[in-house]
């Protein structure tokens, strides 16, 4: 019985980053904008299905990526019209209306398409082996895929004009707007962009997870866990959320049993948001 | 808490009030449902995390009332189905089998639903009437006037196990399933099954219910410890999402995999890639070869056309459940406790899956063995009257 | 009292003749919905007044219920079964209160972590009840639970639950309009704010949990004689993040408000599932519309209702206030070396200064200088990175806002905060109840009618101030400084911090402030006056020494006349005229 140690590892790595990249849109969302989106889920529930179209009509997976992005961007520009900026960005009253979008969405796409699973093949199968043990291919990609975007993400917020652009809004909106920069437009880009990601991380994700309309919903406890527990509104934050939540999960899991695993998640949980209410790594 | 309604005077008043109230009102001083029909409640999913099994359930149930009163219905009435969601809270559940009887007038109750919610109906049922449970559970209840046709996992097992040896190279077991009662009594049962035939358990694995769970930890054991067989209590998307785990991995072609609970719809959710040497052993199949079955699926598509909703032993129990009534009053010729209990026990009826035979309250039935080839079941083996060990009176 | 006692004995009398007009099985499910509703309207205290968010509710139904389910099983027939009730209560109630009051110390504004404390714990709740199925009988749930002895049939236990409901609404109706409730609402509006009146804000905030989990723990100690079987499922978000949607469709701030929302959306929801299959369509585009249309719920479809007089409003009879204990001597203060960081950024870079014998001590300097950073890290507003800040000769280590108001500090913060959302006489009252209240005072509405002659002089002084009933968000920005003023005056410190007073005043207005300010020094003969201020005339008005800081740091100090004339102060500031 070999112990594989070496996929256990890369499971956890696994785990943190597709959390991380699952992840990221609600991230900006509630750390850029204040908003908490809890219909987060659905958008990423979105992108599956569009994955999963995509893959019926005989395209190839990759073309589900803009499929998604432009379907749930453009449904984030409704929402934000419509919900979040009637709402003025107020936090609690944006939880409630998106609340009510979550039940929404999850009905539409139920009358749509039935309670029951659909199946999307792995675009990619089979293993290679990492360091002697075999991993499954797709997974791999995957983990490649979402450290890219992560690096790739931070960096052009640090230094791309836009990302200097949104950190003066967020940091002071009445100034940022009195030296010209557009405030509102920026915000609902940002909101779009947030729920176009949710939806990639869905096609990205369809392959591995049964995809039926409430799968949003188991979704979207661990989210609102790391992004608050990591911090909001720092990369770094995503990061120590994302291996939190997933990383110590996947860990335990393992190590000892996922029961054990899942309580001990909520229990640390607790414990930060307790001794760190504004997460490990907030915005200052 | 069933007491008789209480005083006439108390009719009047409701009758003065009935302006006060539009919603419900009407339904309460309706009068009494006309001696003609016979109305059966039946308790589906229409909400929850069952109800993707809704549909069916409603098509099989509508079926059987139109069998049954094709055949001159129950105790020489017709048979009216009035509905109910049961994947609602349990207490929400209950009262509405307090509505159906007091309100609708049901004279008897079929649910096919969690146990949970089964005993919150028990509760406000109080054995006043006739209550048929019609899925899948884990046995172990003996409650009065409660007439259980689903598998128990004494019927999963017992046979299948030593049939699945066949396909295995040796005799150890992986026990993976969420972690609730269904599950691990099973399993508990299952242990006891797996020593008979000489083989052992290797790991015992349960995930949180409802939690959102990730397999990896798991399917990387299960590739290092290279068990025999993987025995799986796991329900739903857990169901779904383990065995395509399983399968990315790569386990398939070594491990043989038996689910308690994998029927066609979850079926589909793992897809064609992920279901080899996959094995459900259940008490019905959609695709079996069996002349009562296609006459039901017919009759199905018939009435549904390309709608029909796909069967699997959830929802088929159902039809079942008018079938056995139907059996029980022909002979007792009557639905009160005493005399429909003495005719239920050792009533044979005929079903899609074959013939069943009650036994202290439960059902001897046929067993099938399925291995899965891509999204679609093929019976390996099928057990004939297979007992169900439950020893209520 | 008498508008209070004729309100709810009509919602009591309502509810008990429901069964009346609509039949025993109505009866059996409105009994269901009711127990929701007391559920709901915990969520409703808790957020509608004290603006806290509870996504985890249902775990504390959960609890009760288990408890009064072994209650009940070990009690059986006897009476004594109808003590589980107020047991299960009050154990629940004291759970969330310790609960509470360990999360909230020490942190002001939590934001959205307290909220996913709650959620986290009812999650773990969840998984604990299914799986211990040795104690609450796992997924299948504690069943054969029996009944509280006596009530048979539908109807007695509806009764039971019934008055339950009553009494529970005229709880909360009590405190909402009791001191307490003005100060839960003072928490959801400003914070920071009522900390520095000297209130232990986490235990106001526990308290309100406490009560809110005292509502969960009557409805789950009465769930399970009605069920007589307890599931898990109660325990989970599911039900948690129903009680949320009863209080938000009902209209959380109102007392009703949960209680309409719970039956209408329960039996609603209940009736019309079966007949169409866009039902919840529906209600989630109903959540959406009364989020985005009708923020105060359904019970804003109710609010011509409440120019029904029924009786005659309570007006609180005036009476005088009790004495604060007076302390004869002024406050010192002396900073030693202070230094403040925030980031790379360094406010205070060593500052030392002290209060004298002046009376009136103003501070200015360019801006930056670090005035306003000096009093927040007095205050504890600001953490300190090294240094010493000694009040009253005692080295105060990690100062609190409660406990440095509590000693006599009085704060006028540089952007006016007072209590938007809250008229201008409870605006003047929770000032005047700090430090003033005792035992259970919090609860007697006659605090209302609390003066001081210092109230009535500010009353008669200042116009504005008479029309009580206005929310202070009406008032112009001028008039808010004076009633920021007047509130830390209220609070008869001995040290009272001003930070630009007459910023944004007009001419008049700060003529009438001035004088205010002179009046006030006088009538509180121990009273130390800090004054930040830009405007040099006013400093030469008011002051008898100021103090002048440039980067942090201490400059000079002296007479209006010294420091005009400091060579050093001039280089640094020039001339200071509006």
């Amino acid at each position: 019985m070999e112990s594989l140690l070496i996929t256990q590892a890369i499971n956890a790595v696994y785990e943190i980053l597709i959390l991380a990249v699952l992840v990221l849109g609600l991230a900006v969302v509630m750390g850029l904008l204040n908003v908490l989106n809890i219909a987060h889920g659905e958008f990423v529930m979105l992108g599956a299905y569009c994955a999963y179209l995509v893959q019926k009509a005989g395209f190839p997976y990759l073309a589900a990526v803009p499929a998604a992005a432009i379907a749930c961007g453009a449904i984030g520009l409704v929402v934000e019209r419509f919900l979040i900026r009637p709402l003025r960005y107020d936090p609690f009253e944006t939880l409630l209306a998106t609340w009510g979008l979550g039940l929404l969405l999850r009905k539409l796409v139920e009358f749509g398409f039935g309670r029951g699973f659909r199946s999307v093949d792995i675009p990619v199968s089979g293993s290679i082996s990492v360091f002697g043990e075999a991993y499954p291919i797709y997974r791999i990609v995957l983990m490649v895929i979402s450290a890219a975007v992560l690096v790739l993400l931070f960096v052009w917020y640090a230094r791309a004009p836009t990302g200097a652009r949104i950190r003066a809004m967020v940091g002071n909106p009445v100034l940022a707007e009195a030296v010209g920069i557009k405030t509102r437009q920026l915000a609902r880009n940002t909101f779009a962009a947030g729920t176009a990601w949710a939806g990639v991380a869905g096609v990205m994700i369809a392959p591995l997870t049964p995809v039926e309309p409430f799968m949003g919903l188991t979704l979207i406890v661990n989210s609102f866990f790391a992004v608050v527990v990591g911090g909001m509104g720092t990369v770094t934050g995503l990061f120590a959320g994302a291996g939190i939540i997933g990383g110590l999960q996947s860990v335990l899991s393992a190590a000892v049993s996922p029961n054990t695993a899942y309580l001990a998640m909520l229990l640390l949980s607790i414990l930060f948001l307790w001794q760190r209410p504004r997460g490990l790594f907030p915005r200052s | 808490m069933l007491t008789s309604i209480k005083t006439s005077r108390r009719d009047l008043l409701r009758a003065a009030g009935v302006g006060a109230l539009a919603i419900g009102a009407p339904a309460i001083i309706r009068p009494a449902a006309a001696a003609d029909t016979l109305k059966i409640g039946v308790l589906v999913a229409d909400s929850g995390p069952a109800a993707l099994f809704g549909p069916a359930q409603r098509a099989a149930a509508e079926l059987g009332a139109a069998t049954v009163n094709a055949k001159g219905g129950i105790l020489g009435r017709q048979v009216e189905i009035v509905f109910a969601d049961a994947g609602v809270p349990p207490a929400e559940v209950a009262k509405s089998a307090v509505k159906l009887m007091l309100s609708d007038k049901v004279e008897m109750i079929f649910g096919s639903h969690d146990s949970a919610v089964r005993q919150g109906v028990e509760n406000v049922v109080k054995s006043k009437i006739p209550y048929v449970y019609t899925p899948v559970f884990e046995g172990d209840d003996c409650s009065p006037n409660v007439y259980f046709l689903g598998e128990v996992p004494e019927q999963e097992l017992q046979k299948t196990l030593p049939k699945l040896l066949e396909f295995t190279k040796d005799k150890t077991f992986y026990l993976v399933g969420d972690d609730y009662v269904w599950a691990r009594t099973t399993n508990e049962k299952a242990k006891k099954y797996i020593a008979q035939i000489g083989g052992s358990v290797v790991a015992e694995d349960y995930y949180p219910f409802g939690a959102p769970n990730r397999f990896e930890s798991t399917v990387t054991r299960i590739k290092s410890m290279k068990p025999a067989i993987v025995l799986q209590t796991l329900v739903g998307g857990d169901n779904v999402n383990f065995n395509r785990t399983f399968a990315d991995f790569n386990l398939s072609d070594d491990i043989v995999r038996l689910s308690c609970l994998l029927e066609e719809n979850t079926l589909m959710g793992i897809g064609k890639d992920a279901s080899k040497n996959l094995y459900s052993s259940l008490g019905y199949f959609a695709d079996i070869d069996a002349p009562q079955n296609k006459a039901f699926i017919g009759e199905l598509n018939k009435k549904y056309g390309d709608k029909a909703p796909q069967q699997c032993t959830i929802s088929k129990g159902l039809y079942d459940a008018f079938v056995f009534s139907a059996a029980v009053t022909a002979k007792s010729q009557s639905l009160a406790a005493k005399e429909f209990a003495a005719a239920a026990e050792g009533i044979s009826f005929d079903t899609p899956s074959g013939p069943m035979t009650m036994k202290n309250r439960h059902t001897i039935k046929n067993i099938f063995l399925s291995r899965c080839d891509g999204t679609k079941f093929t019976v390996v083996d099928t057990f004939t009257a297979v007992p169900t060990q439950q020893a209520c009176t | 009292m008498a508008s209070f006692l004729v309100r709810n004995g009509l919602i009591l009398a309502g509810l008990v003749l429901v069964p009346v007009f609509v039949g025993e099985f109505w009866a059996y499910q409105l009994g269901l919905y009711f127990l929701y509703a007391l559920a709901a309207m915990g969520v409703g205290l808790i957020w509608g007044q004290a603006g806290i968010l509870p996504l985890g509710q249902g775990m504390f139904v959960a609890l009760a219920a288990y408890l009064a389910a072994y209650g009940l099983l070990g009690l059986g027939p006897s009476p004594l079964a109808y003590l589980i009730i107020p047991a299960a209560c009050l154990a629940v109630a004291l759970l969330g209160f310790v609960f509470a009051v360990t999360i909230f110390r020490g942190r002001l504004e939590q934001g959205p972590s307290f909220s996913l404390i709650t959620l986290a714990l009812t999650l773990a709740a969840f998984q604990i009840a299914t799986t211990w199925s040795s104690v609450t009988g796992g997924f299948n749930g504690l069943r054969n639970i029996p009944g509280l002895p006596g009530l048979d049939g539908f109807l007695d236990l509806y009764y039971l639950i019934a008055v339950v409901l009553a009494l529970a609404i005229a709880t909360v109706d009590y405190l909402v309009r009791a001191p307490i409730g003005a100060l839960w609402r003072a928490v959801a509006d400003n914070e920071r704010r009522l900390a520095f009146f000297g209130y232990d804000v986490a235990a106001l905030k526990a308290v309100a949990f406490g009560v809110a989990c005292g509502l969960a723990g009557l409805a789950g100690a009465l769930y399970a004689p009605q069920q007589n079987l307890v599931t898990p499922d109660i325990a989970g978000f599911a039900f948690s993040g129903d009680l949320v949607i009863f209080a938000a469709a009902g209209g959380r701030a109102a007392v009703l408000g949960p209680v309409v929302g719970a039956i209408v959306v329960g039996v609603l929801s209940a009736e019309l599932r079966g007949r169409f299959p866009w039902w919840e369509i529906a209600i989630a585009l109903f959540f959406i519309v009364v989020v985005l249309r009708l923020p105060g719920g359904l019970m804003t479809l109710f609010a011509p209702l409440k120019r029904l007089r029924l009786a005659r409003s309570p007006v609180p009879r005036p009476s005088q206030a009790p004495d604060k204990p007076r302390i004869a001597t002024p406050l010192t203060v002396a900073f030693e070396e202070v230094c403040v960081r925030m980031g790379d950024v360094t406010i205070l870079d060593g500052l030392s200064m002290q209060t004298g014998d002046e009376a009136v001590l103003c501070v200015i300097g360019p801006n930056g200088a670090g005035k306003t950073s000096a009093l927040n890290v007095m205050t504890g507003a600001l953490p300190k990175r090294g240094g010493r800040i000694v009040i009253d000769g005692v080295d105060v280590l990690r100062p609190q806002p409660a406990a440095v108001a509590r000693s006599g500090v009085g704060r006028k913060f540089q952007t006016p905060s007072v209590f938007q959302k809250l008229t201008i006489d409870e605006n003047l009252a929770i000032a005047l109840w700090a430090g003033r209240w005792r035992g259970i005072d919090l609860l007697l509405p006659s605090l209302f009618g609390w003066t001081t002659p210092l109230l009535d002089e500010m009353r008669r002084r200042f116009e504005f101030m008479r029309s009580g009933a206005k929310p202070a968000s009406d008032l112009s920005h001028g008039e808010r400084q004076i009633l920021e003023l007047s509130m830390a005056l209220l609070t008869e410190p001995r040290l009272l911090l001003l930070d630009e007073p007459c910023a944004g005043l007009s001419h008049e207005e700060t003529a009438a402030v001035i004088d205010a300010i002179r009046w006030a020094r006088h009538y509180l003969i121990n009273l130390r006056i800090i004054i930040i201020e830009h405007d040099m005339e006013l400093v030469r008005r008011l002051a008898d020494r100021v103090v002048v800081l440039h980067q942090g740091r201490f400059l000079a100090d002296g007479s209006v006349e010294e420091v005009q004339g400091n060579p050093d102060v001039r280089a640094v500031y020039v001339g200071g005229t509006r």
